[in-house]
């Protein structure tokens, strides 16, 4: 098979030395970043993106997909062992693992969820290397006004799906296309909304909006409403014998298959990410549990962490497909990750696996040889892990800042991208503040000036005539599951809402809800 | 912990949720529109190139995100007006019970616009101690001389990691620009 060799090819670069050392480094600060509490992937992405700037193209994406895998399982050790009652319902893993540390199986919570990591990473990482390709290949054929039509789906699942209410990630997407459309214009080479500031010719950076929104926001959120005190931390036992026993990988296995089978489409289609993906598999193990397993959910069901964590891994490497493939992002941290692609000169898409299939292979060999070290490393590691989830608050916080101001800084060496990061910042804490969503706005950053650009290659092409927008098969499917998307979307949100808001959040509520939305 | 989650519907909220009345929400949904309608009085000043009447010119788009801008924050400040208040973030760092603390806030602001100046004149590693000191001292950090410590063993370490080794062209500064390690 044509993939199978070109992928063995990526394999020998990615096992050169220092490719190697580039991945385990990558793993190892991706998971020491995203194990910090209030760091979710997208920030570990974005504030780590300096690490790569001096590097050659290939080392650069290899780092950073051993990052993005790191930062992916890193956030759920924070979730089972950081004991922060009260807000449980918004991280799935939590649920369950959060409640089998309680009880003294965190060891185990631990274990399944790194094994699910690597079990659903490898499949789904497996499906990618299949799949990628022979979308690529069809991509190719598809004209400027499919593309459109592609964004069009991104936008509107992304701001509708996110977040609480649909007009809120909608301003949060407007807010991220105005940002996007600050700077030079392609065609006519005038520049729009710059106000004559020179730095502001170039436009504005995703890498600002992101770490603006993620890093210097979120700890100015943080900040104002910091919970003081001392860390608590639920402890872990030592020791190889207690992470899983044998019951523990019969129970474990199925919600590991399950949840990869969920997550991987879900990651694949711009349909809110990870989020979507994780809540159906703790709907369905919770409904398929029989039995003991049955009675356990709510008080530490070992089913709700394995399904719930293969599906997030699965969704991560199921986001690449798009990525990579068509140039689409679907989620903030994907937004990153095309930025960081595109500061090498590289404009991820359809022709990526012709013009630059060294470089794609070797990444994608790289997301094997980061699910196994990811596997080696956290497990006899977790000692470590929970040594950094005690780092005092103050400092925690105070160093995020600090990484902020290099990510800004190191961009272009000018303070100018200092202020505009600032400014992002602010509105990233008052949109928090607020309840609204700020992933559509990073990813309309950056899909903004790609979707302006399609539609006038289109408008050129049909003279100005709108319906060829919907002229081709693709475009029209494309438009309908947008509407089903959206509009399942919609009703699988209000079934969560229903679940978030259930009348008094005790946990045994809120899993009565889920089990009544189940039913 | 066992509190009544925030009512979408007005009804009792906890402290944090911000005041009864919603300024500040309405306050920002309406800076949104006003964002939305200068990007449509600004497109307005776009110059279309001639012969381009056919083909979409460099003025559409702006219009349209300005107006989706402008319809989604209407949206936004009609919603809050029938009592559908957003609900703030959580997380595991937020106090969903605190009162929002503005003075953090705005310290922190002030402590992070501090390098806008401090980088270009005193160089990074001592930015970058201020920003950690200053940040770490206005969160809580109960001993000032270890967030001064940690702060300038950051600027110093990033320095040069990013700076000596990776490359990057970050200002040592004149106090250290005579070390040679420093000064690449």
């Amino acid at each position: 098979m044509d993939s199978l060799a070109a992928l063995l090819e990526g394999f020998a670069t990615a096992l050169q030395p220092q490719y190697l050392l580039y991945a385990l480094f990558g793993v190892f600060v991706g998971t020491a970043v995203g194990v910090l509490p209030g760091i979710g992937p997208a920030m570990t992405v974005a504030l780590l993106l300096p690490l790569t700037y001096s590097l050659d193209p290939t080392g650069a994406l290899i780092l950073f997909a051993g990052i993005y895998y790191g930062g992916m399982y890193g956030g759920s050790t924070t979730s089972i062992l950081l004991n922060t009652p009260g807000e449980s319902a918004s991280i799935v893993t939590a649920l369950e693992g959060n409640r089998m540390a309680k009880a003294g199986r965190g060891a185990a919570a631990l274990a399944t969820a790194a094994i699910g990591s690597f079990v659903a990473g490898t499949i789904a990482t497996v499906l990618l290397t299949f799949l990628a390709p022979g979308i690529a290949k069809l991509a190719v054929q598809l004209g400027p006004a499919d593309y459109f039509a592609l964004m069009v789906v991104a936008f509107l699942t992304v701001g509708a799906l996110l977040g609480s209410s649909v007009p809120r990630g909608l301003v949060s997407l407007g807010l991220g296309l105005m940002l996007g459309l600050v700077g030079t214009e392609v065609l006519s080479g005038q520049q729009r909304y710059t106000f004559g500031v020179p730095s502001l010719a170039d436009g504005i950076d995703v890498v600002l909006i992101a770490v603006g929104l993620f890093a210097l926001g979120e700890t100015l959120y943080v900040a104002s409403r910091l919970r003081h005190g001392a860390v608590q931390l639920i402890p872990v036992t030592r020791g190889w014998r207690s992470w899983m026993t044998r019951s523990d990988w019969r129970r474990s296995w199925k919600p590991w298959l399950r949840g990869t089978a969920i997550g991987f489409p879900i990651g694949t289609i711009p349909a809110g990410g990870a989020d979507v993906a994780t809540f159906l598999s703790y709907a369905s193990e919770r409904k398929l549990a029989k039995g003991r397993a049955r009675e356990q959910f709510g008080r530490g069901a070992i089913e709700g962490v394995a399904g719930p964590e293969a599906a997030n891994n699965a969704a991560a490497a199921g986001v690449l497909v798009p990525l990579l493939t068509l140039g689409l992002p679907t989620t903030a941290t994907a937004a990153i990750i095309i930025s960081a692609f595109q500061s090498y000169g590289i404009r991820p898409g359809p022709l990526l696996f012709e013009n630059q299939s060294g470089l794609v292979w070797a990444l994608i060999a790289s997301l094997y040889i980061g699910n196994v070290l990811l596997l080696v490393l956290n497990l006899p590691l977790v000692g470590m892990w929970v040594k950094v989830l005690r780092i005092p608050r103050p400092y925690l916080y105070a160093g995020i800042l600090a990484f902020a101001g290099l990510g800004a800084y190191a961009l272009h060496f000018n303070v100018f991208d200092t202020l505009t990061l600032l400014v992002v910042g602010v509105a990233g804490f008052l949109m928090r503040r607020y309840g609204y969503p700020v992933a559509p706005m990073v990813v309309g950053g950056i899909l903004g000036p790609m979707a302006e650009e399609q539609l006038r290659k289109a408008m050129a092409i049909s003279q100005g005539d709108l319906l060829y927008l919907v002229h081709s098969p693709f475009a029209i499917i494309a438009y309908t599951t947008m509407a089903v998307i959206v509009l399942g979307g919609i009703w699988l949100k209000r079934r969560r809402a229903r679940l978030e808001a259930a009348p008094k959040l005790v946990p045994t509520s809120a899993i009565q809800a889920i089990d009544e939305a189940t039913k | 912990m066992t509190t009544e989650t925030p009512d979408p519907a007005g009804g009792p909220r906890p402290a944090g949720a911000g005041p009864r009345r919603p300024i500040g929400e309405l306050a920002f949904a309406v800076v949104c529109a006003l964002l939305g309608v200068g990007v449509i009085v600004g497109a307005g000043a776009i110059r279309v190139p001639p012969g381009s009447a056919s083909v979409l010119g460099p003025r559409v788009f702006p219009y349209f995100v300005g107006a989706l801008l402008l319809a989604a924050a209407v949206a936004v400040v009609v919603a809050i007006a029938t009592g559908h208040r957003g609900q703030p973030d959580e997380g595991e760092d937020v106090d969903p019970n605190a009162k929002t603390d503005w003075r953090a806030v705005v310290l922190l602001v002030v402590v992070f616009c501090s390098q806008l100046v401090l980088i270009e004149f005193v160089g990074w590693p001592i930015a970058i101690a201020v920003v950690f000191a200053g940040a770490a001292l206005t969160l809580g950090a109960k001993r000032w001389w270890i967030a001064v410590l940690v702060g300038l063993g950051l600027g110093l370490a990033t320095q040069l990691l990013f700076g000596t080794w990776l490359g990057l062209s970050l200002p040592a500064g004149p106090l250290l620009d005579w070390i040679p390690i420093f000064n690449g």
